[in-house]
C-alpha cells in the first residue's frame, strides 16, 4: 500500500521528480485545466483582496464605493492602524511570544527527537506514544484545567504561560517532523564522527544538527504561524490589554469600536502580510513539513 | 491544539517509494549507533519533552475529568455531583441539539472538503505553467487565522455592501448571520476555506508518491484520464483520504474560533456546537464545572475516533 504519511525527506525529493525530462513533457494541457485552477485561485483569494480593496477606501466612502478598486485610493486608514492603534503593540506581543515558543519548542523538541529517531532503549515506544498522543488531547478540553493552573501559580495574564503551553502543544508536531528528518540523514556520518572519538553528544550537535537545519527551520516557521494564529489560549490567559496578541486584538478592535471597516481591513492586511510572505519564500519547505503529519487547529 | 494524526508512536515513518536512501531501514539495526545507545543519555534527551507535556496536557486532562464530576462556583470546587454534568448534556433538548448541530457542521464540511482537496490536489499535480503561483496561490489560505477567516467572510457576505452578501431578494432580505440555517452554511463554507489547504497538502504529497509509470501502463491500455483516476489513482489514494477525513473530523470537531469570532453560535443558537458550547460555558458563563464535562465529552470522541484510527490503520497495512 502507499503510505499515509510521508517523511519530509520523501517529499522533497519527490519534489525534484518535475525537473526530469518525462515529466516535463506536456502532453497538450487540457485548457479546463487551467480554468479550473483559476477558478480555485479565486476562490483561494477574494476574501483578502475584497479586504485589501476595503482597506484602502476611505471611511466615509466604504460603505459607498462597492468596486474592487478603490475609486478614491487613500493611506489614512492604515495610518491610523500603525501610529494611533493598538495594532502595533499586539504585533510586537505576538512577534516577542512566537519567537520565544518556537526557540523553546525547538530546544526541547530537537533531542527528544534524535534520542526517538537514533538510540534504541527501553521506554523509547512508550516515550514517544505518550508525547505524540498528546496531540490528540483538544486544546478545548483543557483550557479551564490550564487556567486553573496559571491563576493558582501565578502565571495567568504574563508571556510566560503562553509560551509554556504553545510549546508544550507544539512539541508533538515537532518532534515527529524532526524524527523524520533526522531518519533521513545517513548513519554513516554518526559512526565517522564516531570513530574520530567525539562522544554522543558532540556528534548529535556538531554533526547531525546542522544537517538538519532545513528540517528545524520548516518546523520552526510551522509553529510560529501557529502562535501567530492562535485565539484560544492567547484570550482565555491573558487579560491586560498591553499584553495581548494580535488575533485577540483584530477581534477586539472589531467589537470595541463597532465596526470600522476600513480600519478593521487594514489591521488585517498588516497582520496577515508577514505571514504571507513568510508563506511565499519558505512554501516549499512548509508544504514539506506539513506532509509529515501536522495540521493547524 | 493541533489536530496531529500520526502513525502509531512505535513505527518509524514509512519510506516513500522514492526516498532517498533505499538501504536506511535494514542498515540501521545492525549499525554502530543503535548498538552502543546510551541510555542515560537517551532518556536526558527525551524527558524534557516528556515533563512538559505531562504537566500542559496530561495532568490539565485529568483535573479536566475530576472537575466535571463536582459542582462549581466561579472557581470555587463544591459537592461531588456523579454525572449530573453530563446529565445537562445528553439529557435536555439544548445539549442534545448541540450534539446534532456538531454532526451537521462536520460532515457537512467533510463533504465538501474532502472532494474539494482531492481535485484541487489532481489540479496542482498537473504539468501546467504557472504551477508554482497556482500551488502558492491555492494553498494561501492555510496562512489566515480563523479569526482573520471570520472577520473577512463577514465582510464579503454583508447583505448591504459585501460583493457575496445576498441583499433584497425578491422582496426578503438575506442576511447571512441572521438566519440559523444560512449561518449554517456559511460557517461551513468558510470552514472549508481555511482548512482545504491542508488536507489538500496531504492529498498532494501522496498523489506525487503514485509513480507516474502506473497512470501511463493503465493509458496504454486504453483507459481514459477519468477511468485512470477511479481505477489507479484513488485506489492508491485511499489510505490518505482516511487521514485526511480524521484529521479533518477532529480538526472541525473541535473547533472553537472560528465559530465564536464568525457567529458567536448564533443566531438563535443556531451555530452553537458542542465545542464552542465547551468554550462558553468555562469562560463567558463561567459554570466551570459544565464546562469541564463538554471538555471531556470532545476528549472522549478524540479518544475513540483516534483509536478507531488507529486501528483501522494498522489493519490497512495487515493487507
Amino acid at each position: 500500500m502507499s503510505e499515509p504519511i510521508v517523511t519530509i525527506a520523501a517529499v522533497s525529493t519527490v519534489d525534484s521528480r518535475a525537473a526530469s525530462p518525462r515529466r516535463r513533457r506536456r502532453r497538450g494541457t487540457n485548457p479546463l485545466i487551467y480554468v479550473a485552477l483559476v477558478a480555485a485561485s479565486l476562490f483561494a483569494i477574494i476574501p483578502l483582496l475584497w479586504g485589501l480593496s476595503t482597506s484602502f477606501k476611505s471611511e466615509s466612502v466604504t460603505l459607498s464605493d462597492s468596486g474592487w478598486i478603490p475609486a478614491q485610493f487613500t493611506l489614512e486608514n492604515y495610518r491610523l492602524v500603525l501610529f494611533e492603534s493598538q495594532i502595533p503593540v499586539y504585533l510586537g506581543n505576538t512577534l516577542l511570544v512566537a519567537g520565544l515558543t518556537v526557540i523553546s519548542t525547538i530546544l526541547v523538541a530537537i533531542f527528544g527527537a534524535y534520542a526517538a529517531a537514533r538510540f534504541r532503549f527501553r521506554g523509547r515506544a512508550t516515550s514517544m506514544f505518550l508525547i505524540l498522543m498528546t496531540s490528540m488531547i483538544p486544546g478545548i478540553a483543557i483550557l479551564v484545567p490550564l487556567y486553573f493552573l496559571a491563576v493558582s501559580l501565578g502565571l495567568y495574564d504574563t508571556y510566560g504561560v503562553m509560551v509554556i503551553i504553545y510549546t508544550a502543544w507544539q512539541i508533538p508536531t515537532v518532534i515527529w517532523m524532526l524524527k523524520g528528518f533526522f531518519e533521513s540523514i545517513p548513519d554513516s556520518i554518526e559512526e565517522a564522527g564516531r570513530v574520530d572519538g567525539a562522544s554522543h553528544f558532540r556528534v548529535m550537535v556538531q554533526l547531525i544538527f546542522p544537517l538538519a537545519l532545513p528540517g528545524i527551520a520548516a518546523a520552526g516557521v510551522i509553529s510560529f504561524i501557529y502562535v501567530w494564529n492562535d485565539f484560544l489560549i492567547a484570550s482565555t490567559m491573558i487579560s491586560s490589554d498591553e499584553k495581548r496578541l494580535v488575533a485577540v486584538g483584530l477581534y477586539n478592535y472589531l467589537s470595541q469600536y463597532g465596526i470600522v471597516w476600513g480600519q478593521l481591513t487594514a489591521a488585517v492586511v498588516v497582520t496577515v502580510i508577514p505571514i504571507i510572505l513568510v508563506f511565499i519564500l519558505m512554501e516549499r519547505r512548509i508544504v514539506a513539513g506539513l506532509s509529515a503529519g501536522a495540521t493547524k487547529g | 491544539m493541533t489536530a496531529l494524526m500520526t502513525a502509531p508512536a512505535d513505527r518509524k515513518p514509512p519510506a516513500a517509494p522514492s526516498a532517498p536512501a533505499p538501504e536506511r531501514g535494514p542498515r540501521r539495526r545492525s549499525s554502530g549507533v543503535g548498538t552502543t545507545s546510551p541510555l542515560g543519555l537517551s532518556w536526558a534527551l527525551i524527558v524534557p519533552s516528556i515533563a512538559i507535556v505531562a504537566v500542559v496536557s496530561i495532568f490539565p486532562i485529568a483535573y479536566a475529568i475530576n472537575l466535571s464530576l463536582h459542582e462549581t462556583r466561579f472557581l470555587q470546587i463544591g459537592d461531588f455531583v456523579g454525572l449530573d454534568n453530563f446529565a445537562q448534556i445528553f439529557g435536555t433538548a439544548e445539549g442534545l441539539g448541540q450534539v446534532g448541530r456538531s454532526l451537521v457542521y462536520v460532515v457537512g464540511s467533510l463533504a465538501i472538503a474532502v472532494p474539494l482537496s482531492l481535485a484541487l490536489a489532481n489540479l496542482l499535480n498537473q504539468e501546467v505553467r504557472f504551477r508554482r503561483v497556482f500551488r502558492v496561490i491555492i494553498l494561501l489560505p492555510w496562512v489566515v487565522s480563523q479569526t482573520v477567516a471570520a472577520l473577512l467572510w463577514k465582510w464579503l457576505v454583508n447583505p448591504d455592501y459585501g460583493p457575496l452578501g445576498l441583499g433584497d431578494i425578491g422582496g426578503v432580505r438575506l442576511d447571512f448571520l441572521a438566519d440559523p440555517n444560512l449561518a449554517m452554511l456559511l460557517l461551513i463554507v468558510v470552514n472549508v476555506w481555511i482548512s482545504y489547504p491542508i488536507a489538500t497538502i496531504l492529498c498532494l504529497a501522496s498523489l506525487q508518491t503514485i509513480p507516474e509509470e502506473l497512470r501511463e501502463a493503465a493509458e496504454v491500455d486504453g483507459a481514459g484520464p477519468f477511468r485512470r483516476f477511479m481505477q489507479v489513482t484513488l485506489p492508491l489514494m485511499k489510505p490518505t483520504l482516511f487521514v485526511v477525513v480524521i484529521q479533518l473530523t477532529l480538526l472541525y470537531f473541535n473547533m472553537v474560533t472560528l465559530i465564536y469570532t464568525l457567529t458567536g453560535g448564533g443566531p438563535l443558537d443556531g451555530t452553537n456546537l458542542l465545542s464552542l458550547a465547551a468554550f462558553k460555558q468555562s469562560f463567558e458563563f463561567f459554570n466551570l464545572g459544565l464546562g469541564a464535562a463538554y471538555s471531556v465529552v470532545l476528549f472522549a470522541f478524540n479518544v475513540l475516533f483516534g483509536a478507531a484510527y488507529l486501528r483501522l490503520l494498522r489493519s490497512e497495512r495487515n493487507v
